[in-house]
């Protein structure tokens, strides 16, 4: 099967729809070679590899062969220096520039090194402005995600993270995608109500909502992750299943993709210049 | 036996990224057979950087679900935190208490709001 990409892949609500799209054109085959065709993209936000990623492997997963092709050249550029197309036959030259967050899938076990990646770009990365406060914040917060991934996904398939600096909007991008059971099935099975999608991630992001069913409290994670984005003037996406949420300046926007994504997203974008001190609110 | 325990939380993670609920459930299992036993417990997060809400969840609100607010906040002492984390401690602290009183308090409100009637569920 081929796939032809379009010329934008952004970190927006078209960009997810577009990629859930392509996920429900080719999550059937099996035995098949999937041929990426990139001709005609001529930007791909980074962070998105993440994204891509986890739906090539799980459709890599599902016994195909996988490959992309005649990708431009500044965006071959772009997906090689984050190690993205390590995984599709190009090496990875070295980030001269210190603004690329690697492509990476992990186990949903390995928090510890997910939390040594994470210190890693920050560290190393050409990153200026940011207090510590602020990095802290930051470092906190992106574990959260992670966490949430971990706990709630269910999967062995992987929880996928990319993310790209960009130095003169000093602005900063990660995301998270994991293909285990979305949130809408997760809710469905707790509260045993059937909710749409995007009901189902309004339901799961507000503070204390949690599906666990064991004795350990929960549910902060993302009310914490969305306070944060609120005072730094950033923004969240959240996709699972056919569900979009977003919000930025303290205001949610919801939609329906049309198609599923096979699992959850998170993605954040970050103010690093914000110099407010961070503090939380009970 | 001692009357007081001290424990480091770095020590017993083995990190000083306490970031996943089964190294908070280690902490957990540690302290509780402690309060279990009516003795206090000092826990000191010296050299630790990082904490999640997942974490302290684990380690530190699910003790409310299991003794009494009197109890934990009579015998246990946390130590070494930096500002920030004491605010996260506290509103981990604040939402245990809250959760524990009626965990299906948040489940209710919301499906009240959706107009959901009890009982009108899907198998």
């Amino acid at each position: 099967m081929e796939v032809h990409l379009p010329p934008r892949i952004c970190r927006d609500q078209g960009g997810f729809a577009y990629l859930a799209r392509l996920n429900a054109r080719i999550q059937h085959c099996f035995l098949d070679t999937i041929t990426v065709d990139m001709e005609r993209t001529i930007w791909f936000d980074a962070d998105m590899c993440a994204v891509l990623g986890a739906i090539l492997h799980k459709a890599s997963n599902n016994v195909n062969a996988v490959e992309i092709i005649r990708i431009q050249p500044d965006v071959e550029k772009a997906l090689s220096r984050n190690g993205f197309l390590r995984s599709y036959g190009r090496w990875q030259p070295s980030d001269r520039y210190g603004t690329t967050i690697a492509y990476r899938c992990f186990n949903r076990a390995e928090h510890q090194l997910f939390a040594q990646y994470v210190d890693g770009f920050i560290q190393h990365q050409r990153i200026p402005k940011m207090s510590n406060r602020l990095l802290r914040a930051l470092r906190r917060n992106v574990q959260e995600i992670f966490g949430n991934s971990a706990l709630h996904s269910r999967s062995d398939l992987g929880v996928f993270s990319c993310g790209q600096f960009f130095r003169t909007k000093e602005w900063l991008a990660f995301a998270v995608a994991d293909l285990g059971v979305g949130i809408q099935q997760n809710v469905k099975e707790h509260l045993r109500w059937e909710m749409t999608p995007e009901q189902a991630i309004d339901w799961a992001v507000r503070d204390n909502h949690t599906t666990r069913r064991d004795r350990v409290p929960g549910g902060m994670g993302l009310a914490i992750l969305q306070q944060f984005i609120d005072w730094n003037g950033g923004c969240i996406q959240i996709v699972s299943d056919a569900g979009y949420w977003q919000r930025t300046k303290g205001r949610n926007v919801t939609a329906n993709l049309g198609n599923p994504f096979p699992g959850t997203i998170v993605s954040i974008e970050i103010n690093t210049a914000d110099p407010k001190v961070y503090d939380l609110v009970s | 036996m001692p009357d007081k325990f001290s424990f480091q939380v770095y020590g017993i993670v083995g990190s000083s990224l306490c970031v996943a609920t089964e190294d908070g459930q280690k902490v957990f299992d540690q302290i509780a057979p402690v309060l279990r036993h009516g003795r206090s417990v000092a826990l000191s997060f010296l050299n630790v950087d990082i904490m999640t809400t997942a974490f302290l969840n684990a380690a530190i609100g699910q003790l409310y679900g299991q003794f009494d607010e009197k109890i934990v906040e009579s015998l246990l002492t946390v130590q070494d935190l930096l500002p920030e984390d004491e605010s996260l401690l506290a509103l981990v602290k604040k939402s245990s208490k809250r959760y524990f009183e009626d965990p299906d308090r948040y489940d209710r409100d919301f499906q009240d709001a959706l107009g959901i009637e009890r009982g009108d569920v899907v198998h």
